[in-house]
């Protein structure tokens, strides 16, 4: 199963340079009130196969609702984006998305959270056995399997939110502040844990998160955005290299300069003053 | 992945087990309690009845517990009531499913097509303005005397409670269930079944559970308009009498209809709801 994933996502990777590319994209939300309130304005990126960006920005900014549209929960106001060379019109099933509270289906055993996306059409009975087993472990959730999400903690809703995104093997996976609400020790175990997934997975990745040590640590390529209405303000190539260690990160070679550089495009979007 | 399990805080099953079990005997402790205090209430209610009546009170007007018993024996010996219960049972193992599945399906319906619910939303709130028990006669006009007209006013008590509190659930659902399991390419049944119906469930539930004794209201009234047999007609025609005991009869035999229906529908409730009781538990030992 995994190998077909990287064939099928090298395959990709010759037909096209871009596997998300949001050409120029503005959101306008109508408001209660009748108020026009411009979410994004003149949006371009391009994020290549395989490659983990992460998006950065103030609070309010707009980077959920970019994620949103290149979901195709809803479609932009003006702008477009292609999704592996087409255009997206409705829901893009093509990617997983993992919400900012886990929202597992709470119905629903870890079990079956994790298999809910394996269509019987594509997958057997034993397929989908494996392929659940497979991502139950890797998140670490064995001897979990028949719990109910009410059950489990937070971290362990959260990585069966993540896998649940990654076992049907969409190409891309859509994130969204997945650990913003953890506590600071969890949240690094699971960034850890993401990226041994990452590494041996490589699907492409658009993580959102407001904290720069993240967007750094974990990214080939950190895209920062300014205050509402969120335009792409900058983006910076991250070379540490990999696999990382995001326990000593400040440690590794390449950490501090590109923290520095990031640092120094964003303190302008905080108003704290520039000497 | 798994090596890191043990820096986080689980809650392991033996823990949550040992917690549940400290919390469960001091319940029954607890339980013990209420219950000596509630037999002592209605067992202290019963015998005021019984020195009241005669002494104090016509029999006739309040009749006593143990004329009661005996005509609820005698009663149910003699067939008759039986009968009678058998009449309005059936009206209601009609009426009832027949009208919560219609309110739950139309309610659904609503929840999911914005144009329907526009369309016919003032109309079914106008209709729900009628007094539904004042439709009984012209039940019993169009479908005539017998088990039909009953079912008929069973099925419309039932359905206005099951379609408004199921099409409350549609609206108060939370879109990102649909967007990700949309997102996971599941639709059509799987979407309705795996994920609609059972995040709406509690809002089923309580539309279930809240319309039982609506429907035996509907089956009481019906009879009490027209017919010839049911709980309802016994009732009326021992009140016509004066057999005082015999309408309390009657009203006991409604009443335990209505506790071995709500029984049934908990016990489902408990079942199908089970990935919520979990959190129950967590919020008794909060």
């Amino acid at each position: 199963m995994a190998d077909l994933a990287q064939a099928s996502s090298k395959s990709a990777q010759n037909q096209f340079d871009f596997v998300i590319r949001v050409d120029n994209v503005s959101k306008v939300f109508q408001t209660p009130s009748q108020a026009n309130l411009s979410a994004l304005e003149k949006i371009t990126l391009d994020v290549r196969p395989g490659e983990f960006v992460t998006v950065v920005g103030p609070s309010g900014c707009g980077k959920s609702t970019l994620l949103k549209l290149i979901a195709g929960f809803f479609a932009s106001s003006a702008g477009r984006i292609l999704f592996q060379g087409d255009e997206i019109r409705g829901l893009n099933t093509l990617v997983g998305y993992v919400p900012q509270e886990s929202k597992l289906f709470p119905w629903l055993t870890v079990e079956e959270n994790v298999g809910f996306g394996l269509d019987p059409k594509r997958y057997s009975r034993p397929d989908r056995e494996r392929q659940v087993n497979y991502f139950i472990n890797l998140a670490g959730l064995a001897g979990f399997e028949k719990y109910y999400p009410a059950q489990l903690s937070g971290g362990m809703s959260k990585r069966a939110s993540i896998v649940r995104a990654l076992a049907y093997e969409p190409p891309v996976i859509l994130m969204d502040e997945p650990f913003g609400p953890l506590d600071a020790q969890t949240r690094m175990v699971l960034q850890d844990e993401l990226l041994k997934i990452w590494d041996q997975k490589r699907q492409t990745i658009v993580f959102v998160t407001h904290d720069l040590v993240e967007a750094v640590a974990l990214a080939d390529r950190v895209v920062v955005m300014t205050h509402r209405p969120g335009k792409i303000k900058d983006s910076i190539n991250v070379t540490m290299a990999r696999p990382r260690n995001i326990f000593e990160i400040h440690r590794q070679e390449g950490f501090d300069e590109a923290y520095g550089r990031l640092w120094n495009i964003f303190r302008h979007e905080l108003n704290i003053g520039a000497h | 992945m798994s090596n890191n399990v043990s820096q986080e805080k689980t809650p392991g099953a033996p823990s949550v087990d040992v917690v549940t079990a400290r919390i469960g005997s001091a319940l029954s402790l607890r339980g013990m309690g209420i219950t000596a205090v509630r037999v002592a209430i209605i067992g202290g209610f019963l015998l005021l009845w019984q020195i009241a009546s005669g002494p104090w009170i016509e029999p006739f007007l309040i009749s006593s517990p143990s004329r009661i018993f005996s005509s609820l024996i005698t009663g149910f010996r003699d067939g008759d009531l039986l009968q009678h219960t058998w009449v309005t049972f059936e009206e209601i193992a009609i009426g009832f499913p027949v009208g919560a599945i219609s309110g739950i399906a139309l309610g659904y319906a609503f929840g999911r097509s914005r144009l329907l619910a526009e369309i016919f939303e003032p109309i079914i709130i106008a209709l729900n303005g009628i007094p539904r028990t004042a439709v009984a006669p012209l039940f019993i006009v169009w479908l005539g005397i017998g088990l039909w007209s009953k079912v008929g006013v069973v099925f419309l008590l039932t359905f206005f409670l099951n379609f408004f509190i199921t099409y409350t659930g549609m609206r108060q659902m939370d879109q990102e269930y649909i967007d990700l399991a949309r997102l996971m390419r599941v639709k059509g049944w799987k979407l309705t079944f795996k994920v609609i119906f059972p995040a709406i469930s509690p809002y089923l539930f309580t539309g279930i559970r809240t319309s039982i004794p609506f429907a035996v209201i509907g089956a009481i009234v019906g009879e009490f308009v027209a017919s010839t047999e049911g709980v309802g007609f016994f009732i009326r025609m021992s009140a016509g009498i004066f057999k005082t005991a015999d309408v309390f009869v009657g009203i006991i035999v409604l009443m335990i209809m209505v506790i071995i229906m709500d029984k049934i529908a908990a016990v489902i409730e408990k079942r199908a709801l089970r990935w919520q009781t979990q959190t129950e538990h967590i919020q008794i030992q909060a």
